[in-house]
């Protein structure tokens, strides 16, 4: 079987990119972190493109906003016209949407922000398990073709500025109508969010993970890396993936087993052409 | 009227220096980016039928004594009052600024509240947050400093990946600085609310 490649492109400020790296080789695909200024050459080579989490540049100007400048990230923008994927987890998410890669209805434009949370009387960095809802969208068969479209899953979150934002009327209509918003925040049972908790910083159409038209480029402000194996989940977790974290208590194999966010990786690796095409993974019985 | 207090690092602010370096690539050739200074501004609103006036000692003192506003090991402070600021907010000699501020409601109800519990104030109705970039740009051929029309559009609100870079539109709006600018337009700008975006259909 050919091996797809997945760079993690590393930026001074990052931190995630060791777990991410982790969670796609986990579901098959071949992982390399590779630094921003590493040649346009070497970048080309890969199949596919991960921007961690972190604090790129530490956050200065804005989140993302001096690493959208990367000639790195203006490579990546070009790999992605030619169809490969591109996922931003977080920091990664605030580049991309400052890059203007999401969600590209004028291709290249910055139509979005990610601006600071915003929930009454709280202020600031935010770190907590939350539950997001996949939809159809372009970008399911790449991101969530190993979850139903309606499926439910619990995922960390850790950030400040999260809050996706547009102040281009045409730019929320086109999300919404196109389905671009893949993933939103929604209650434990799968309701709407109504507010905080279950809507923790306000974002337009409590989107959690925008795409770009074609699909193969999101912005995920969740950490699912951090959530690829059972044994991420807290123990107090309520729900089916709770209920298998306290069951796998004492199972080093079983605590080893999927986590929920394993679903975005295998999906990837389902794109590429690697890992369980087909299967279901993160998608719990039990679970919407 | 209203009272303003403008904070900036004494410290060497990196910030501001990434936001020069990164700032310099996106301008125009033959365009030059010399200085760039950030300060945060604080904009003391009066309550409706009070004047600024009858806060600003206590407000000057609580900065002075409190570290709600200024942390005087690393950062230096300038308090604007009412009464001797002028007609017109003038930008440092040889600069032009970007104000920008958040879209939404400019208040900051929780500083306002925490400064209200230690400090008492009377008359003070608001607490409103801006920032503020000084830049000082020349434009090619130019003997002098500009009013950074050119590097405005380089620099300010982004518009992708090569054009802009302070200021995220749909998050933020702005006002630039070109010259001296009237104070009741600086607090109309940070007082209402923002406009929204031009639709992209309407725009080349």
């Amino acid at each position: 079987m050919t091996m797809a490649r997945a760079a993690v492109i590393q930026i001074p400020g990052v931190n995630c990119e060791y777990e991410s790296a982790r969670a796609l080789e986990r579901a098959g695909i071949e992982a390399a972190i590779v630094r921003f200024n590493e040649p346009a050459s070497v970048l080309s080579e890969f199949d596919a493109y991960l921007l961690p989490g972190g604090f790129a540049f530490q956050d200065r100007i804005r989140a993302g906003a001096v690493a959208a400048k990367l000639p790195a990230v203006e490579r990546i923008a070009a790999e992605a016209e030619r169809g490969k994927p591109v996922l931003g987890i977080c920091n990664g998410a605030q580049v991309l949407v400052e890059a203007g890669l999401v969600p590209g209805i004028r291709p290249g434009r910055v139509e979005l922000a990610l601006a600071p949370n915003r929930a009454p009387r709280r202020q600031g960095y935010l770190c907590r398990w939350v539950w997001v809802q996949t939809g159809e969208g372009p970008g399911h068969a790449t991101f969530a073709a190993t979850l139903k479209s309606d499926a439910v899953v619990p995922l960390p979150m850790a950030h400040g500025e999260g809050r996706f934002e547009t102040a281009d009327p045409d730019v929320l209509r086109a999300i919404e109508s196109e389905g671009l918003a893949l993933f939103r925040y929604v209650a434990a049972d799968g309701s709407p969010a109504r507010g905080y908790p279950d809507d923790p910083n306000g974002a337009v159409l409590q989107a959690a993970g925008i795409t770009n038209r074609a699909g193969n480029v999101l912005a995920f402000m969740p950490h699912p890396e951090r959530a690829a194996v059972l044994k991420h989940v807290p123990l107090d977790l309520p729900g089916p993936w709770g209920d298998a974290r306290r069951a796998a208590s004492g199972s080093y194999e079983a605590l080893e087993g999927a986590g929920p966010g394993a679903f975005l990786f295998a999906a990837l690796a389902a794109r590429l052409g690697v890992g369980p095409a087909g299967s279901e993974v993160g998608a719990r019985k039990g679970a919407r | 009227m209203s009272a303003l207090l403008l904070v900036r690092l004494k410290i060497p602010d990196l910030t501001a220096l990434t936001a020069l370096d990164a700032g310099r690539a996106l301008l125009p050739q033959g365009h030059e980016l010399t200085r760039l200074v950030r300060e945060e501004v604080y904009l003391f609103e009066a309550a409706p039928g009070a004047e600024a006036s009858a806060f600003e000692p206590s407000i000057a003192h609580a900065v002075e004594t409190s570290n709600f506003f200024v942390n005087p090991n690393k950062e230096r402070y300038r308090l604007v009052r009412s009464g001797e600021r002028g007609r017109t907010w003038d930008p440092p000699e040889g600069s032009w600024g970007i104000l920008a501020r958040p879209r939404g409601d400019t208040r900051d109800s929780g500083l306002l509240e925490r400064l209200m519990r230690e400090h008492p104030l009377q008359g003070l109705g608001a607490i409103r947050r801006a920032r503020v970039w000084w830049l000082t740009t020349r434009a090619p051929g130019a003997k002098a400093g500009d009013d950074g029309a050119a590097a405005y559009t380089a620099l300010g609100p982004v518009v992708d990946a090569r054009h802009g870079l302070l200021v995220n539109p749909h998050s933020d709006v702005s006002l630039r600085l070109a010259g001296p600018t009237e104070w009741s337009r600086v607090e109309a700008f940070l007082a209402e609310p923002a406009p929204a975006a031009e639709p992209a259909s309407s725009r080349a």
